[in-house]
């Protein structure tokens, strides 16, 4: 919705710039998006006459101008236009001009010849016209004032960007009412008065009908005759212009002007092309053809609202007229047609044909049911005082199911809760008045505790009897007395007054009573909060609850209004155990010089076939997306190294090698496909390695990392997370290299598996460069970190060390050694480091020699070199007797 | 006599040769070599000693003492000598160990946390430390909880506001971290009282571009209890802004339209980089757009088991990412996304 200021002008006296009523309607919640100020650059751009032309001297294309812009002296200005004619009247900026074309207009010379300032084109001053030459106005057109002004650049424009619940502002009419009680202004709205010229009865004329009252709660219609079509006059067309649409003739302007004022989407049909002169409201037929206005033939759904006549469709009810009863020069008569749609129908429709008009705009937010007879009226009247129609005695109306009152009951306390405001019975009620609400007080007593009626009974009890003994004329002390036990503090306070005065004078006593009684009702007043019934107006449907009317409340007082208090009471903030887990991880991986990436979670078949994932796996089995972004896209990914993968290849190509990323999140496993249910989501934990072991330096190690970097990584992660007694065994993986893969197990659960990647992968990658990947799941890591830290001491006494060398077959697995070293090591045994790998020219090629440092220590005392050498033994036994090891000497 | 006066020369003599040779010694090594000459076991100090037996018993003394004031004058003059060549040495070595210490040092691989789980980190710390907890829930949602539950029923128009990438009719991406808040009450009877923070990846069907991502970081927050009001919504932004763009930030509610709250706003906080003078971030209005909030509608509450006479609620949603843009100073959310490392390393 954009609309003139000048429009809302017409309706409300108000002295605020554009910007300023940007601003008052933002802050209400009628949000302005963007201001276009009228005739922007165009400030130093006046009218001017061509006085004189002359050829340039020096030039076969450039005209020397004696301008007239209203000053003493005439303005010399070349241009190289050729329209322009002595006499004529065009657009001139002058030196300083910033035109919204976006150049800069300053003194200087073309060819020698002096010129201050520039002859403008329809498009350097940023308006629709002839852009070939210079934009030439009417003769009659006054000089030297700002062009602005006579091309009717004058009107700033307020673009809203309206929210889904206030559709009663997508009018002018609307905008004021709100703009009214903003500013607490009266607004004037127009007289709305139809003379019925014509004769003959709409009802004989035409028939309408409802069939589908579900999708259509309204159908009004006036008959309009001796229509004469013709262009609008200028004012129309002016403010449909503001509004953003164009003037087409008068008729449809109208209706549109309209549409545009009341909020009230309004359609005309010529009644000679409308078959059997009967419009009905029904669902479409599936297959049914529809000819609409835009002259596209479709064919229905099924189950859209149309507007058929006797034979068929005549146009999607609320969206688009059709194109066989559209005006034409040759309609003389006119069935008008304004009727309230179901929302929800509307928008379906809207969204599958892919018509979004501000009729259907409109239909969707919700229109006023009451208001569509106004409308027709207020149609015909402008039509009627253009002297375009003459107009049938009364209204086809046919509204079945007449829309009840909204009534909302509320207290000031209930809104005041609501909003942590202390705002006044008063206060309230005068806003939602304002706003069109109908306020009635509800009997009070009713909302009353029993506290309450119990005070007012005992004070009225009281009250009487003292005015009984008033009424005596008895001894004044005795009746303070009586009324002081009825009245408390009150009554004490009157007391103290009193007791400076004569205590004759019973008149003036009477009437303090009466004040503070007074007073003392107000206050019982006050704390039972009085109870209302408010009356929604009709153009208001997002209005319906106690809860709605605190808004209301709220954004007329302004939001700045409401203080700012924190919610009472302690609790206990927390993350789950799952979540620290996480932060634990990646906490970890990053003191270990990993980056956390970020990704999406889309992947495609594509990538699947880069990282080799077999036909038959799983992981092929990924949830696709219904309408996905790009067809790249397609896919849930199922595993988290689609995502790093693609970030490794991204960051290779644009010469970044030496990368180490990982990244925590969830992957998708459909439950069954196609897919019924939420699949399954499990967080998993994926890290990428490549590139030099070292940041490249003038002296660090300039080597490549390798398996072991990646391996050492990943131990170093599980010693982090508190995970030990692990085992490492060789596995298999689709996308890595079959001789470097290793599995972290407990048990029969995989830790975590790394390896580098399958060369065949890295190339389909397009990255040139060994990479090594780690890949786990979030939950299984989970289950086996120890959930409690354990310290263990320092060693009391010395341990003693011994290192064994031994030569193995080549394909021996270290790990294999390591573990049985550990098992016939005793009791004594406390470290077993592998600290050295050799194969090479000074031992057999088919042999390899593993030298391991064996620490041995007793918690208790200090160990014999027997003892130690005893274990050592059953150590050297084992490996011979296992792996054929022999000692290397 | 004779002797004695000879005696005395030869002290007198070896005495100045000592202290020549001491002088001109310019090591530690050819020091050490003085010494021995002269002090040493065979040296001249101890040959000369020896010749005292030819002086008679009175001669012996005078002698003796002046031969003991001869060694100690060396030996002082060969301890002062040894430290002096000492600190010459130590400075010729330090002097020959000079090296270039602008070359750069030896760097390590440094590890980093990404910009968003860094700003999501402290969002998370502030809210846990007000009280709430961090709940989470399925980043692929039913339409129930993602619509429904908060009150947006099937062709409601602010559907519209959130292009949704669709599963099934039923199932789709979350476009949100409310259905959290839905599923939380449900968990939660009795009216129990609730305050929680709910961040996630949610995901919309927005073009890629410097200020939507198709996928992006939210964080909603609920507070349900008796007696919770606009004003406490209001205070409990207002504390948080403070928090995580520093105690000057000012913040501004504007009326707004969510179907799931009632009355509904956007909240502005003064511009953190011009402090509400008006710059190109905030495009000259001295605010900035971070997040939507409400008090929670009466129809949401029901819908979860909750009873809006008794207990009120509020809510409020924001987007990490244009927080960490905001307190970066990044002009690209694509970066976020990215994952170029010469990016990642800088945080």
């Amino acid at each position: 919705m954009q609309v003139s200021t000048k429009w809302l002008k017409d309706y409300i006296d108000i002295d605020l710039t554009a910007d300023e009523l940007a601003e008052k309607f933002t802050l209400a919640g009628i949000p302005v998006e963007n201001v276009i100020h009228a005739g922007a650059g165009l400030e130093k751009v006046v009218t001017g006459r061509i006085e004189e032309l002359k050829a340039h001297p020096d030039s076969d294309h450039l005209l020397i101008c004696q301008m007239n812009v209203g000053e003493e002296n005439l303005l010399q200005i070349v241009t190289g236009a050729q329209n322009v004619k002595e006499g004529q009247i065009v657009p001139v900026a002058l030196v300083g001009a910033n035109l919204p074309c976006g150049k800069k207009i300053s003194k200087g010379k073309m060819r020698g010849v002096a010129s201050n300032g520039m002859l403008c084109s329809a498009n350097e001053m940023n308006i629709e016209g002839d852009s070939s030459g210079i934009y030439i106005l009417p003769e009659d057109t006054p000089i030297g004032i700002p062009a602005a002004e006579v091309l009717g650049l004058d009107d700033d424009i307020l673009e809203f960007e309206l929210t889904a619940n206030r559709g009663d502002c997508f009018s002018v009419i609307g905008l004021v009412r709100e703009l009214a009680v903003l500013t607490k202004k009266t607004p004037r709205f127009p007289e709305i008065k139809v003379d019925e010229n014509d004769n003959a009865e709409a009802s004989a004329l035409v028939k309408i009908g409802i069939d589908a009252p579900d999708l259509c709660g309204r159908f009004s219609s006036r008959v309009l005759t001796n229509v004469k079509l013709a262009p609008s006059p200028d004012w129309i067309v002016k403010r449909l212009e503001g509004a953003g649409m164009r003037a087409i003739n008068n008729v449809v302007d109208v209706t549109n002007f309209v549409m545009l004022e009341m909020g009230q989407p309004l359609h005309a049909y010529d009644f000679d092309k409308v078959k059997g002169h009967e419009l009905t409201a029904r669902r479409a037929i599936e297959g049914e053809p529809l000819h609409t206005l835009d002259d596209t033939n479709r064919l229905a759904k099924g189950g859209e609202l149309v507007i058929a006549d006797a034979e068929k469709a005549a146009g999607l009810a609320g969206i688009m007229g059709g194109f066989e009863s559209e005006i034409t020069e040759k309609t003389s008569t006119v069935i008008l047609e304004a009727a309230s749609f179901n929302s929800a129908s509307i928008r379906r429709t809207s969204r599958a044909v892919g018509i979004h008009s501000e009729a259907s705009g409109r239909f969707e937010r919700g229109t006023n049911i009451n208001g569509t007879v106004a409308a027709l009226d207020r149609v015909a009247q402008l039509l009627q005082e253009m002297g375009a129609c003459r107009v049938c005695k009364g209204v086809v109306d046919v509204y079945p199911n007449p829309k009840p009152e909204v009534k909302i009951k509320f207290t000031s306390a209930q809104i005041n809760q609501r909003l942590g405001t202390n705002f006044s019975d008063e206060e309230i009620v005068d806003v939602l008045e304002a706003l069109g609400f109908k306020i009635d007080p509800i009997n009070k007593v009713e909302e009353m505790t029993d506290e309450v009626v119990d005070k007012f009974a005992a004070a009225t009890k009281n009250i009487g009897k003292a005015a009984r003994e008033l009424g005596k004329k008895q001894n004044v002390e005795n009746l303070m007395s009586n009324l002081g036990s009825a009245f408390g503090n009150i009554f004490k306070k009157a007391d103290e007054k009193i007791s400076d005065k004569t205590k004759d004078n019973v008149e003036e006593l009477m009437s303090t009573l009466g004040g503070k009684f007074g007073d003392l009702v107000k206050s019982v007043d006050m704390k039972i909060s009085s109870a209302f019934e408010a009356t929604v107006p009709d153009w208001r449907n997002d209005v319906t609850l106690p809860e709605d009317l605190s808004e209301e409340v709220a954004r007329i007082f302004g939001f700045d209004k409401i203080p700012s208090t924190l919610p009472k009471g302690n609790q206990q903030g927390h993350q789950s155990a799952a979540q620290n887990f996480i932060d634990k991880i990646k906490s970890v991986l990053s003191s270990l010089g990993m980056c956390e990436e970020l990704s999406f979670a889309f992947t495609s078949e594509a990538m699947f076939d880069k990282m080799q994932i077999p036909a038959d796996s799983e992981l092929r089995k990924a949830v696709p997306i219904m309408n996905p972004l790009t067809d790249e896209a397609p896919l849930l990914r199922t595993t988290l190294l689609a995502s790093i993968f693609e970030n490794a290849a991204r960051n290779f190509s644009r010469k970044n090698e030496d990368v180490r990323l990982f990244e925590v999140a969830p992957v998708f496993y459909p439950k069954e496909l196609p897919v019924t249910v939420q699949p399954l989501e499990k967080q998993k934990l994926a890290g990428l390695l490549m590139g030099r072991r070292e940041p490249k330096g003038w002296s660090q190690d300039a080597a490549q990392i390798d398996f072991y970097d990646a391996k050492g990584i990943v131990e170093e992660l599980l010693a982090g997370l508190s995970i030990g007694n692990y085992f490492v065994e060789a596995g298999e993986h689709y996308a890595l290299h079959p001789g470097k893969t290793a599995v972290f197990k407990k048990g029969r659960d995989a830790l975590v598996t790394v390896g580098e990647v399958h060369p065949a992968v890295a190339e389909a990658l397009g990255i040139r460069k060994k990479i090594y990947v780690f890949e786990a799941d979030v939950e299984t890591l989970q289950k086996f970190a120890a959930k409690k830290f354990s310290f263990e001491s320092l060693p009391k006494y010395p341990s003693i060390s011994r290192d064994l060398a031994i030569l193995v077959e080549h394909d021996t697995a270290a790990g294999d050694v390591e573990k049985v070293i550990a098992k016939n090591g005793g009791t004594f045994l406390k470290g077993v480091t592998l600290f050295d790998v050799y194969t090479g020219e000074r031992i057999a090629s088919d042999k390899k020699s593993l030298a391991f440092a064996i620490e041995f220590r007793s918690n208790e005392r200090t160990l014999k070199d027997e003892e130690a050498d005893e274990a050592f033994k059953n150590i050297l036994a084992a490996v011979e007797k296992e792996f054929g090891a022999t000692l290397r000497s | 006599m004779e002797q004695k006066i000879l005696m005395e020369q030869k002290i007198k003599d070896l005495r100045e040769r000592a202290g020549g040779a001491i002088k001109s010694a310019s090591t530690l090594k050819t020091l050490d070599e003085v010494r021995v000459k002269f002090l040493g076991k065979k040296g001249e100090l101890t040959t000369l000693l020896r010749g005292m037996s030819q002086l008679s018993a009175e001669e012996r003394p005078i002698v003796g003492k002046l031969v003991n004031e001869a060694r100690e004058d060396i030996e002082q003059l060969l301890t002062e000598k040894n430290s002096s060549l000492k600190a010459a040495e130590l400075q010729a070595k330090l002097a020959s160990e000079k090296i270039d210490v602008t070359l750069p040092g030896r760097r390590v691989h440094e590890g980093h946390l990404h910009p968003l789980t860094l700003t999501l980190n402290r969002v998370k710390e502030i809210f846990v430390n007000m009280g709430y907890t961090v709940e989470e829930g399925p980043e692929v949602e039913t339409d129930y909880y993602n619509f429904e539950a908060l009150n947006l029923p099937k062709d409601h128009p602010a559907r519209d506001m959130q292009d949704s990438f669709y599963i099934t009719e039923d199932i789709l991406l979350r476009t949100q971290t409310s259905p959290v808040q839905a599923r939380t009450m449900e968990r939660y009877k009795n009216n129990e009282p609730i305050r929680m923070i709910a961040p996630g990846r949610v995901y919309r069907r927005d073009d890629y571009d410097a200020s939507h991502s198709p996928m992006f970081t939210q964080v909603e927050g609920l507070v349900i209890d008796k007696g919770i009001s606009f004003a406490d919504l209001k205070g409990t932004l207002e504390d948080f802004s403070k928090k995580i763009f520093g105690e000057k930030t000012k913040i501004r509610l504007r009326p707004s339209f969510f179907p799931f709250t009632e009355p509904s706003a956007e909240v502005d906080v003064s511009c953190v980089m011009c402090h509400g003078e008006g710059c190109k971030v905030c495009q000259g209005t001295g605010w900035l757009e971070i997040l939507g909030a409400g008090m929670v509608h009466p129809d949401v509450l029901k819908m979860s088991g909750y009873d809006p006479s008794q207990v009120s609620g509020f809510a409020f949603g924001m987007g990490i990412e244009r927080i960490a843009m905001l307190s970066y100073g990044l002009d690209d959310m694509r970066l976020l996304y990215d994952n170029d490392v010469r990016f990642l390393k800088q945080f």
